[in-house]
């Protein structure tokens, strides 16, 4: 009977303890603490005042083109103004502070309760910048891990502790039953304009808290990586973002001003021909733009789109014979394989001398490139890389991260 | 059986002059386009060039020589090779199965091909590419290849099945459902895989004579000429098969083993192709129906010469027009031969009525 009582007693008051832990832990709710230290970033506001900018922390995009984020007292407009290529309307998204009131006139916009808990991602694109941000917790579901090289996200996929999906890229049909079942707070895919492709009008048309990302509409390099502000915001972490965002930024113009002086600017091609299509990268492209800043001729440099040019073999022929350096070369791992595609590479130059190089360091077993994962929101190392291709008496000690010579 | 007698007429009728006039000139029209596809291309290579390159002498550019020798020669060869075998081909079947939209690929031969390319690009992507590269055997063939084992397939189940079914009707549906099933299988690799891939796949499904190298050549001509070979000896056999199964029995025609030379040139033929340039349409089906209009006959003897000159001619206009001469651009293959073949095709036959008394049951 005492045993019992001293088991009762210690029982309530642990509960005690931990119940004034938590009290503690919410004393971030009160508002005059929000407005020293910085956005909430868990939880809720537990009395919500008007006059209150909840707010401290705000994002500004310098690079990206494609979204804007504007701030009110206790809530933030997301607006992606491209969501994809030749699209008409923008979509606009209202960022409310939890414990605080939507604003009444949203215009349709989807309204998002922020810090969000739980987030499903449909393009591997997010997964750097959830990872810097220390967010992979809150990922509970993933169109596919089968091209993922997150290491993270592959673990949570073979412990089964995150949902697979579809609806990406490579996926197939989205499940929204798994997702209407999953209830995350946001899911972030891309979009394409064509309705066959989408996911997002499905999940609309289910309710479905979706949210279009277009950070692959950027040109830039450096636009592109600023995306990360626009996931930030959902997690209300726009001071880490910008920190990470500007240092990023900063370490990329260094390594620009490193090849600005350069006086020979080797000559490069990229990509492979295949049946006699050789798509090279438009001049303004992002690939084009990562070339020009390591210092590079890039053929087509002066070419204005931004997509990918369609060219014959004889034409990249004739243009790239003599060039000093071939540059990814999709799938192929080693000169062999590029010669197993068609023997008339040997012709190049580049093939001759071996500087072909190719952006397959880091790939998983499906082929799952790094480079088009982190390589987005790192563009500062993509760019070292490409610098210590090219010039690599200017980074002597640089060790590559997600290119390969290929042998 | 007036149509009928008609029909015997039109196959005992001697060549008329006007005919050696037609081939003759259809020869010329050969020489012209592999003269104009050889000097036209996306770069612009003035042709007293072109000539001394063929020649052997040397070109005002060093890389001149390099794209005439090495990417439009093989394409040029490639293209006639092409025509001809796919035109054959379409003649054969569409006399087999006496139905005027049969074409080469009617039995399934491309899409077991297209089976084979789509699990070697979309299915195991490098690795599978790689391993049959990496069985030395192949070295570049290794696309071709893979799209050589899926038609084979298909080809060798026909041929057996082909042995225990009597009606030509039957073979045709069992190469209907094989096209079903293996597509199917292709939706499905092309459902679980990446753009970049799918956009290979479709490039690939888009059809292309640029792809072919000096060493696939001496793999696709050999193998060309032995299905045109076949093909050639076959005249007589499907001109009694015109007249329906039953009455080229009658006349001593083994239908068995005339079936099985058939199957087996027309898809060697096909097969080939396929596995080397990908699916090539309209070609197949659209030369027969012109050379029976121009030729107003349905005289296998004329036909074969025929069409294998005009499809390759065809083929290399196709592809003339597929490289935009003059801009950096090309369009695919397949683009152009339906694009702008087709309304021609639709005048052609419209102004004709051969195609009712070949077909006409």
């Amino acid at each position: 009977m005492k045993k019992t009582l001293t088991i009762l007693l210690s029982i309530t008051m642990t509960l005690g303890i931990l119940l004034s832990a938590c009290q503690t832990t919410t004393a971030i709710e009160e508002p005059e603490i929000v407005v020293d230290a910085s956005n909430v970033q868990s939880g809720c506001v537990a009395d919500y005042e008007v006059a209150v900018d909840y707010f401290p922390n705000k994002a500004e995009v310098e690079y990206a083109q494609g979204f804007r984020i504007e701030y009110y007292s206790n809530y933030k407009v997301l607006t992606v103004l491209q969501p994809w290529s030749g699209a008409e309307e923008p979509f606009s998204y209202v960022l409310v502070q939890c414990g605080t009131p939507a604003p009444e006139n949203t215009d349709g916009a989807l309204v998002v309760e922020v810090p969000i808990q739980s987030i499903v991602t449909m393009s591997t694109t997010y997964f750097p910048h959830l990872e810097s941000f220390g967010k992979m917790d809150t990922l509970v579901g993933v169109d596919d891990t089968t091209y993922a090289y997150n290491e993270t996200v592959q673990a949570l996929a073979s412990e089964e502790k995150i949902a697979i999906v579809g609806g990406g890229a490579g996926g197939g049909a989205v499940n929204v039953e798994a997702l209407l079942d999953l209830a995350p707070d946001v899911i972030m895919t891309s979009a394409s304009g064509i309705p066959d492709y989408d996911s997002h009008p499905k999940l609309i048309e289910a309710g479905l808290p979706v949210v279009i990302n277009a950070d692959y509409l950027e040109n830039t390099p450096l636009g592109r990586a600023e995306w990360g502000k626009f996931i930030a915001a959902f997690y209300n972490l726009e001071a880490e973002a910008e920190t990470l965002f500007t240092e990023v930024a900063s370490r990329y113009q260094a390594l620009t001003a490193l090849t600005g002086s350069v006086s020979e600017k080797p000559s490069v091609f990229t990509n492979t021909d295949f049946q006699g299509s050789w798509y090279v990268p438009g001049g303004q492209s992002y690939a084009a733009l990562l070339l020009k800043d390591a210092g590079a001729s890039y053929f087509w440099a002066d070419d204005s789109g931004t997509g990918s040019i369609p060219l014959s073999f004889e034409e990249v022929f004739d243009t790239a014979k003599e060039a000093d350096f071939w540059l990814n070369v999709g799938f192929a791992s080693d000169l062999s394989g590029l010669l197993a595609m068609d023997e008339r590479y040997t012709e190049f130059k580049a093939f001759q001398t071996g500087d072909v190089f190719n952006y397959n360091k880091r790939a998983n077993m499906n082929g799952g490139m790094d480079y088009f994962e982190s390589g987005v929101a790192n563009p500062d190392l993509i760019l070292a890389d490409l610098i210590a291709i090219f010039h690599p008496e200017l980074l002597p000690e640089h060790e590559f991260v997600y290119y390969q010579q290929i042998q | 059986m007036p149509e009928e007698v008609e029909k015997n007429k039109t196959l005992t009728r001697p060549l008329p002059p006007i005919r050696w006039w037609m081939f003759s000139l259809l020869f010329l029209g050969v020489l012209t386009a592999f003269t104009v596809s050889l000097a036209l291309g996306s770069v612009d290579i003035p042709l007293n060039n072109v000539f001394r390159i063929l020649t052997g002498q040397i070109a005002d550019k060093g890389t001149w020589a390099d794209i005439i020798l090495i990417f439009r020669l093989p394409k040029t060869i490639t293209a006639i090779l092409v025509g001809a075998a796919l035109s054959v081909s379409g003649l054969q079947m569409q006399t087999l199965f006496r139905n005027p939209l049969a074409d080469p690929f009617i039995l399934g031969v491309n899409s077991g091909a297209s089976l084979g390319v789509a699990l070697v690009i979309l299915g195991f992507g490098t690795t599978g590419s790689l391993l049959l590269a990496g069985l030395g055997l192949f070295g570049d063939l290794s696309l071709a290849v893979a799209a050589s084992l899926g038609a084979g397939a298909v080809l060798l189940l026909v041929l057996l099945i082909g042995r225990r079914v009597r009606s030509p009707i039957t073979l045709l549906i069992l190469g209907l459902m094989f096209g079903y099933a293996t597509s199917a299988i292709v939706s499905l690799l092309i459902y679980f895989s990446l753009p970049e891939r799918i956009q290979t796949y479709t490039t690939w499904s888009f059809g292309s004579f640029g792809g072919v190298t000096w060493s696939q050549l001496w793999v696709m001509v050999p193998v060309i000429l032995i299905g045109l070979g076949i093909s050639y000896f076959l005249p007589k056999s499907l001109n009694a098969l015109l007249l329906g199964e039953e009455y080229a029995r009658t006349m001593g025609l083994n239908i068995k083993s005339t079936r099985f030379w058939i199957i087996l040139g027309a898809s060697i033929l096909a097969g080939t192709v396929t596995a080397f340039c990908g699916p090539i349409g309209f070609i197949g089906v659209a030369v027969p129906h012109l050379c029976r209009s121009l030729f107003n006959t349905s005289d296998h003897k004329v036909l074969l010469p025929a069409v294998t000159m005009m499809g390759a001619i065809v083929a290399l206009l196709a592809d003339v027009i597929a490289q935009l001469p003059g801009t950096q651009y090309i369009l695919p293959i397949n683009v152009v031969t339906s694009l702008f073949g087709a309304p021609f095709i639709v005048w052609v036959i419209i102004r004709q009525r051969r195609m009712k008394s070949t077909f006409a049951d």
